[in-house]
C-alpha cells in the first residue's frame, strides 16, 4: 500500500491503484478485508468492461465484414498496382526517330525573355519621344446636339401635370390620327369644362 | 516416424512471413508476394480498422489510413527487423498515419465547414434508414446516445492520453507493448492511462447527471 493511501485515504485504495489492479490482474490484500474498496474496484472494473465494449461495437459497426471484405480487395488492388512494371507511353516515332539537326536555329529561352523585356523597354521609350515631339492636334469640338433624344418613359418618374402630357403628346400625332385628334377635348380643356 | 513441428507463435509466424515476402519480393515473384502479404491483411485488419477509427471517429478517414498503412508497410517491409512484433511495427505506422490525417484534417477544418455526420461519425443518406427488425427504435437510440458520449469523451482525452487509453484498453496492449509501438517511455504509458480514465470518468459522470437534469427540467416543462 502506497504512504499516499495510508496519510490521505485512511488506507483506502486510490483510483489510480484500482485501476492499476484491475488492468493488471492483480489482487491487492486491501481488497481481501475492505469491502468499500472492492465495491469501487468492482464498479470500476464493470464500467470499464461496459466502456470497452461500446467502444469495440461503434468500430464494429463502423467496418462491417462486407466492408473489411472491400478494404482487402482495395488493398490487394493497388499492391498490384504498385508491383506492375510502370507503363511508359513511347514518344511518337517520328519525333523519335528524327535526328536532331544542329542548324543553329535553336534559340535559348533566355534570350527570348531579354528580348522581350528590351522591346517593351525601347517601345516605351520611343513613345514618350514621339509623344513630346509630335504637335498636338486641335480638338475637335464635340459635335452639337441637334436632334433631341426622346427620353425613355420611366416607370419610377413621379406623375407629370396633365397640360405637359397634353404638349408632348401633339408633338407626335401622326397624320392619319389628327382628325380623331383634333375632335377629341384635350385633357386641360376637360379640367376648365369641370370647373 | 516424422518430427512433429510445434505451432509458430503469432510473432514467429509473422516474421517468418515478412522473411517469406522479402524472397518472393527478391525473386521477382510478386503474385506469391502479395498472396503471402493477404494472409496478414487478413489478420490485422479488423484490429487497424477499429484503432484507425476509434482514433479518426471518421469512418471514411479510418479506411483509407488502414489501406495507406498496409501499402507503406508492404513497401518497407525490407526495412521491417524481426526481433520486433510486426504488428507493433505496423501499428506504429498505422498510428503515424492517423496522427498525419488529423493534422491534415485540422488544416482543412480551418477553410471548410465540417459536413454533418451521425453519431457514428460518418455522413449517411436518409434513404439509408431502412426499418429493421432488430432492437426497437428507444434502444437504438440510447444506445447511440451512449455510444455518443464515450466517443465524445474519448475525443476529448488529450492526444497521448487517448492514444495509450485506446491501445492499452480497447486494443488490450500492456503497457510494454504501447511503450514500443508509441514510443514513450513505459512509465508515461502508466500514467497517461491512468490520467486518461481519470478523466473519461469524470467527463462521462458531469454528462450522465447534465443529461439527468435536462431530461427532468424537460419533465417539469411538460
Amino acid at each position: 500500500m502506497r504512504i499516499a493511501d495510508v496519510l490521505f485515504r485512511q488506507g483506502h485504495l486510490s483510483e489510480d491503484a484500482l485501476t492499476n489492479a484491475i488492468l493488471s490482474g492483480e489482487h491487492p490484500v486491501h481488497l481481501e478485508h475492505c469491502e468499500d474498496c472492492s465495491r469501487r474496484a468492482r464498479e470500476l472494473g464493470l464500467w470499464l468492461t461496459d466502456m470497452r465494449a461500446e467502444a469495440l461495437a461503434a468500430a464494429d459497426d463502423a467496418f462491417p465484414p462486407e466492408k473489411l471484405a472491400l478494404q482487402q480487395s482495395q488493398i490487394m488492388r493497388r499492391l498490384e498496382q504498385l508491383d506492375a512494371p510502370p507503363r511508359v507511353i513511347a514518344f511518337p516515332a517520328q519525333a523519335v526517330g528524327a535526328p536532331r539537326t544542329n542548324s543553329g536555329r535553336r534559340v535559348a529561352p533566355a534570350w527570348l525573355g531579354v528580348a522581350a523585356a528590351a522591346g517593351l523597354v525601347i517601345g516605351v521609350i520611343g513613345g514618350q519621344v514621339s509623344a513630346r515631339f509630335t504637335p498636338e492636334a486641335p480638338i475637335a469640338p464635340a459635335p452639337a446636339q441637334t436632334e433631341q433624344v426622346e427620353p425613355e418613359p420611366n416607370v419610377s418618374t413621379p406623375p407629370v401635370n396633365a397640360s405637359l402630357l397634353d404638349y408632348d403628346l401633339e408633338r407626335h400625332i401622326p397624320d392619319p390620327l389628327r382628325a380623331y385628334d383634333e375632335g377629341t377635348p384635350t385633357m386641360v380643356q376637360t379640367q376648365y369644362a369641370s370647373r | 516416424m516424422a518430427e512433429q513441428v510445434p505451432p509458430l507463435s503469432p510473432r514467429e509466424a509473422d516474421a517468418r512471413v515478412a522473411i517469406d515476402i522479402r524472397a518472393y519480393q527478391a525473386d521477382g515473384q510478386l503474385d506469391a508476394a502479395r498472396e503471402r502479404y493477404g494472409e496478414v491483411v487478413t489478420r490485422y485488419q479488423r484490429r487497424a480498422a477499429r484503432i484507425a477509427y476509434h482514433y479518426l471517429r471518421d469512418a471514411a478517414d479510418a479506411d483509407e489510413a488502414v489501406q495507406d498503412a498496409f501499402i507503406k508497410a508492404y513497401m518497407h517491409i525490407g526495412t521491417f527487423r524481426e526481433d520486433l512484433p510486426f504488428e507493433v511495427w505496423f501499428t506504429r505506422i498505422l498510428i503515424n498515419g492517423c496522427l498525419d490525417r488529423i493534422k491534415a484534417r485540422r488544416r482543412r477544418e480551418r477553410w471548410i465547414a465540417p459536413p454533418v455526420l451521425d453519431s457514428s461519425g460518418s455522413e449517411r443518406d436518409p434513404a439509408d434508414y431502412i426499418p429493421s427488425h432488430g432492437p426497437s427504435p428507444e434502444d437504438v437510440v440510447l444506445a447511440e446516445e451512449r455510444r455518443q458520449q464515450l466517443m465524445g469523451a474519448v475525443a476529448e482525452l488529450p492526444e497521448r492520453q487517448r492514444m495509450v487509453f485506446m491501445l492499452s484498453h480497447f486494443d488490450g496492449r500492456s503497457s510494454r507493448e504501447v511503450s514500443s509501438m508509441t514510443g514513450l517511455n513505459e512509465s508515461t504509458v502508466r500514467v497517461h492511462l491512468f490520467r486518461a480514465i481519470r478523466r473519461l470518468r469524470g467527463l462521462l459522470v458531469t454528462r450522465k447527471i447534465k443529461g439527468q437534469n435536462a431530461g427532468r427540467n424537460n419533465r417539469a416543462n411538460r
